[in-house]
């Protein structure tokens, strides 16, 4: 079976079919990492972009890399970008509990995730619903492993305060 | 005594489901206060609804990126296409010389028999000829080249 990296080295050269395998195997973690990082707005249009950019990158891919890295990359500067237009993200912690009467019952995932700072959710969503390990989350998020550690010590510092309301 | 990053260290794994982390957090008076606040998290993490593309999704994707495919496609040729046109221009200053002998020599022999004139419009017609002849060979080198990458992809992939 061929590996992701020899199938984006196929759409480089306008190979669909391995596309449409590529898309295959990462359509559904693509599009929850898209959904959990915009609390599922805009997801399709983020998604839809995504694929292009890719297809449309193919050519500069480094063989060295990994492609779900590479991958996830595209897909969180997608989201970084969104998250930059108005209305202003994240949502303040006060904000979160100041808009909903019944708070602790309508705390959900999507409002944790909501109220972490961008680079804190990041770490979280590609370590928590990705399971991916801690030098993985670096090189998604191209930081330092230590940096990633302090961001998910604080992430979890911040849902635990949040989740106690 | 337990240090703070240890507590973190310990009550992030609890968080992200790590087993490892029981024994310290059951051991440590810190992690256990801030327990039940991770694990209530941790809840609320798991319980989100695994969100799923809609159907037509995949589809609307892959069409909208056929012509970005189309583009890889013809670009993966442009290295096979400039080798080819490189190819066919070496003989190109010696298909030049001798049409342009000919062309003389044409010229000469025309004029001797019949006017200058029209001796000129026929040899010049003659070029004009050769050069569009030219000039359409070369331009089907790149429609050449990139028509057997298309059948050579084809075949490699049945």
């Amino acid at each position: 079976m061929a590996t992701d990296e020899a199938l984006i080295a196929a759409v480089a050269g306008g190979d669909g079919s391995a596309l449409a395998e590529l898309y295959r195997r990462w359509e559904r973690p693509l599009f929850r990492f898209i959904d959990r990082h915009t609390g599922g707005r805009d997801v399709e249009d983020l998604y839809q972009e995504t694929w292009l950019r890719v297809v449309r990158a193919a050519r500069r891919f480094d063989p060295e890399r990994r492609f779900s890295t590479w991958l996830f990359q595209i897909a969180l500067n997608l989201c970084r970008d969104w998250h930059r237009r108005p209305p202003p993200e994240p949502a303040e912690v006060d904000d979160v509990a100041a808009t909903d009467a019944h708070v602790d019952a309508a705390i959900d995932a999507r409002r944790l995730l909501a109220a972490l700072p961008e680079p804190q959710r990041s770490a979280v969503i590609l370590r928590y619903y990705h399971d991916l390990r801690e030098d993985e989350v670096a090189a998604v998020l191209d930081c330092p492993r230590g940096t990633v550690k302090s961001r998910l010590h604080n992430a979890m510092r911040r849902l635990a305060a949040l989740a106690r309301r | 005594m337990s240090s703070e990053t240890d507590c973190d260290e310990s009550l992030t794994a609890l968080l992200f489901g790590d087993p490892a982390a029981e024994a310290h957090v059951a051991a440590c008076a810190r992690c256990r206060a801030e327990r039940a606040g991770v694990e209530r998290a941790r809840g609320l993490l798991a319980a989100a609804p695994e969100p799923v593309p809609p159907p037509g999704l995949a589809g609307r994707v892959l069409r909208a990126a056929a012509p970005l495919l189309a583009r890889n496609a013809r670009r993966a040729t442009w290295p096979a296409v400039a080798r080819a046109l490189a190819a066919a221009l070496v003989p190109l200053p010696l298909i030049a010389f001798f049409d342009w002998q000919i062309v003389r020599t044409a010229h000469a022999v025309l004029s001797r028999v019949l006017p200058d004139a029209l001796s000129f419009y026929l040899v010049f017609n003659y070029a004009a000829t050769l050069v569009l002849l030219l000039a359409l060979t070369y331009a089907a080198v790149p429609i050449l080249v990139e028509r057997q990458a298309r059948l050579r992809h084809q075949e490699s992939h049945g």
